[in-house]
């Protein structure tokens, strides 16, 4: 008996041991980055930052321009993206169910899910810009959505089967049609997962690059128009950090952080609002 | 066992050997009687009048029903009459069918895929298993309560208000008065009329079954299913709910399924037991509680199964 | 006994309720023997030993209710369990009132015993050992839950109650020839009406039983041979005899 049970108390502290330690060393580099980025990233933080476009290199400036840019594609491609996803989902998740065509899509949409995003980015480069001629916001925009509808799409349909089937037949044994169990039921139940979803999509394309190097490129100053190349802080990033300028590699820090922070915040808000619905049902 | 049943489908509720027991003189006045027939005292309580003793009328009447999920046959001819204003109950072990029955009475089994039932069911003279039937109107007819409380994600109010707006155009005062009069019916106004704006979900596992009930009637359907409606509930809970039914039974014809016998026997006039996907036996609820006619429900319901 | 239940404590304390009513019986059995043993001869201290005696079997049957009760409060007893513990209760009910018409048969014994013998004291015991046979098969009956068994009991009753109508005549007779016998006769009379009584109750036990095993009553009229209730003797016709 004892030295049974003195064996599994050791494996025990075994494993308990080298989960700390795994724990451990994926932090550390976690809290390395994390560091690194405060440390060169909180003193190109300021008013310029927001203020002023980015600077030829030599002089000072800021990276309003590639701020605007990125809310611009990001709202853009949110728009493309979240309706489609949805009811993409919506479909995979209540009508689709059990169809081949509907396992054909889910198993595409998987694909897409784990596509490498410079696959994408060369793919609207091809449909798009090679087409028009030009570099354009559309196209990256279009890019981000690409990458956002696959994500939209699994979060959709995970949330939207995590309703109970009882919930379905309830309303459909009122005698509700089938579009307004769906609206009025199922998906007043999956709301806030599905926001979540949306939330976390666009945490994702926040930070891509390599798409929109292909597709809206960069600008350096400000612009509003779509049909021209637009500034974005990952591309800003990727060119400042790789230049050889201390002011430019300053800047990169900064938008580094801002990048990280408003992403934290869109984590951290789906977070409030998956354990708010958690809580309430 | 092909026609299992040991007694005619059609049975009256009142065999003319028991309505006799009313009025013929006791046959012999010394001896008492040897037990007494349990069913006959159960029916004459005072003040039970004409209709409990007039034959109820067959509200809607299964006729050999087959159903298939997909390959597997889970009903094999089942032919069962359902008494209106009564409550009939179904019992058996799990994956006996009852369930499945119950959900082909409102084709809620058409929600999904590979699921056929041949057969009829004749409510009110027309067979509902007819293809092309408007199923929502089907079901807007007939109300189903789930094992589990199934509140929608939204207010008391709306919870109840939901069907009724799917199908009348009512003001905002006729659906208050609606609402209300449900909600009273299922025995819950009393505790959530001060929080109507109150999420459905924030109720209690029993009061949640009540707002579920309440909003099966609140579209006025004329046949209620009730499939194991109190086995997520404590027992004070289930007790509630066994007085709703027979409150209910006033209105409504009632389909029950249960796992609890003795919910059965509570809340039912008339008994289906099945097993394996066939109707054993069909009879009075007291008839099948004290002596049943076939041995697989005596076996079944004294708990002297395999 | 058919199937076993699942839970096999049940079937144990079912059988503790067979066999408690079984012993009642074998206890109505021996009482009512001995009773009838102390009136043939004239045995005072025998017949004193059955009216004591009657205290077990009373609390045989106050232990049969209390499992009863314990059977249906605690295990909800549904159709053939039902019926088993109910008409249990019912046969004990029977059973009781047997013994305590034996013990009444044998404290008459006793007064009985205190008069002379009389020649007519012999007719009682024929008739008492018919009852006794049926109480006898009555219980076998019940022990082989044999419903036709019952019945032959049930219709067996008409003869004991003929055989009670004649004796009633001839007491009756006895008394109007000679009021000394009177009081003799009147014990005997009461110990007739009594031993008729046990058939009734072993009537009782067959018709429970014949519920228990089929599930409905025993309806048909059951043939009676007891006419004394509608006996008068008027003195005058006595007095012309």
């Amino acid at each position: 008996m004892i030295p049974l049970y003195a064996r599994r108390r050791l494996t025990n502290r075994i494993i308990i041991g080298l989960s700390i330690a795994a724990t451990g060393f994926g932090l550390l580099w976690l809290v390395m980055v994390l560091g690194t980025l405060l440390i060169n990233g909180a003193s190109a933080i300021g008013p310029a930052l927001f203020a002023q476009m980015t600077p030829p290199p030599g002089s000072s400036g800021g990276l309003l321009n590639a701020i605007a840019g990125s809310v611009v594609m990001t709202g853009i491609a949110t728009l493309i993206g979240t309706p489609t996803g949805i009811l993409a989902g919506t479909f995979l998740a209540e009508y689709a169910r059990g169809s081949q065509f509907g396992e054909l899509v889910r198993f595409i949409n998987d694909i897409l899910l784990s596509a490498p995003s410079i696959i994408i980015g060369l793919f609207v480069y091809e449909a798009m810009v090679v087409r028009m001629g030009h570099f354009s916001a559309w196209a990256g925009a279009v890019a981000l959505a690409i990458i956002m509808v696959p994500v939209i799409v699994r979060t959709t349909e995970d949330m939207l089967r995590l309703v109970p089937s009882a919930l379905r037949e309830a309303a459909a044994a009122l005698g509700a049609p089938k579009w307004k169990v769906v609206v009025m039921v199922t998906y007043r139940a999956a709301l806030q997962g599905m926001v979540t979803g949306v939330l976390l999509a666009i945490a994702r394309i926040s930070g891509e690059t390599a798409p929109l190097l292909f597709t809206a490129l960069n600008n350096q100053f400000w612009s509003t128009d779509l049909n021209r190349p637009m500034a974005n802080l990952p591309v800003v990033i990727f060119q400042f950090a790789m230049s050889p300028y201390a002011d430019w590699q300053v800047l990169a820090w900064g938008g580094a952080l801002l990048i990280t922070v408003s992403i934290l915040v869109l984590n951290i808000t789906a977070r409030i609002l998956a354990a708010w619905s958690s809580f309430k049902s | 066992m092909n026609s299992p049943t040991a007694r005619p489908l059609a049975t009256e509720p009142d065999s003319p050997d028991r309505a006799s027991d009313d009025t013929a003189p006791p046959r012999q006045p010394r001896r008492p009687l040897a037990a007494p027939p349990i069913a006959a005292l159960v029916q004459r309580k005072p003040g039970d009048e004409a209709p409990k003793t007039a034959m109820p009328d067959v509200k809607a009447d299964v006729r050999h029903v087959n159903f298939f999920y997909g390959k597997f046959q889970a009903l094999h001819d089942i032919s069962v009459p359902l008494y209106d204003r009564r409550v009939t109950a179904f019992i058996g072990p799990s994956g006996c069918g009852k369930s499945t029955l119950l959900r082909i009475l409102n084709r809620i089994y058409e929600l999904y895929p590979g699921q056929t039932a041949t057969g009829e069911v004749i409510l009110d003279g027309e067979n509902i298993l007819m293809p092309g039937l408007d199923l929502n109107r089907l079901r807007a007819k007939i109300g189903m309560v789930f094992q589990k409380p199934t509140p929608f994600p939204m207010a008391i109010y709306d919870n109840i208000a939901f069907g009724i707006r799917l199908y009348e155009k009512v003001s905002k005062s006729e659906l208050d008065d609606r609402v209300e009069s449900a909600l009273r019916r299922a025995a819950l106004w009393d505790e959530v009329k001060d929080k109507l704006r109150d999420s459905g979900l924030s109720l209690s596992g029993g009061q949640q079954q009540r707002l579920c009930i309440a909003r099966a009637i609140a579209i006025e359907p004329e046949v209620l299913l009730l499939d194991e409606p109190a086995s997520a509930l404590d027992p004070i809970s289930t007790q509630r709910i066994e007085e709703l039914i027979a409150e209910l039974k006033a209105d409504y014809c009632i389909a029950m399924v249960t796992h609890n016998m003795q919910q059965a026997a509570r809340s039912s006039d008339y008994t289906a037991f099945l097993y394996l996907g066939e109707l054993v036996e069909f009879d009075e609820t007291e008839t099948i509680f004290t002596h049943p006619r076939v041995r697989r429900t005596e076996d079944y319901i004294t708990g002297r199964f395999g | 006994m058919p199937a076993e239940h699942i839970i096999k404590s049940y079937d144990e304390e079912l059988a503790r309720l067979n066999k408690m009513v079984v012993e009642m019986g074998g206890l109505a059995e021996s009482q009512l023997a001995a009773a009838i043993d102390a009136v043939v001869r004239r045995d005072s201290a025998l017949a004193a030993r059955v009216v004591e005696g009657d205290a077990a079997v009373d609390q045989i049957e106050r232990d049969l209710d209390n499992l009863a009760i314990r059977l249906f409060a605690l295990r909800q007893p549904m159709a053939r369990d039902l019926r088993e513990i109910f008409v249990a209760l019912k046969i004990a009910s029977d059973l009781e009132r047997i013994c305590d018409y034996a013990a009444n048969v044998a404290k008459r014994s006793i007064a009985l015993s205190q008069a002379p013998p009389v020649q007519l004291v012999h007719a009682l015991p024929r008739m008492a050992q018919f009852a006794l046979l049926l109480v006898k098969d009555v219980i076998d009956a019940y022990v082989e839950h044999d419903a036709d068994k019952a019945l032959e009991v049930w219709k067996r009753d008409e003869e004991l109650d003929e055989m009670y109508s004649s004796l009633f005549r001839e007491f009756l007779t006895y008394m109007m020839e000679d009021p000394r016998n009177i009081g003799t006769c009147t014990h005997l009379l009461f110990m007739a009406k009594n031993i008729e009584r046990i058939g009734d109750h072993a009537t009782n036990i067959a018709e429970n039983l014949y519920y228990l095993v089929h599930g409905t009553p025993l309806t048909q009229a059951r043939p009676k041979g007891d006419k004394s209730s509608l006996e008068v003797v008027a003195p005058d016709r006595a007095q012309s005899r």
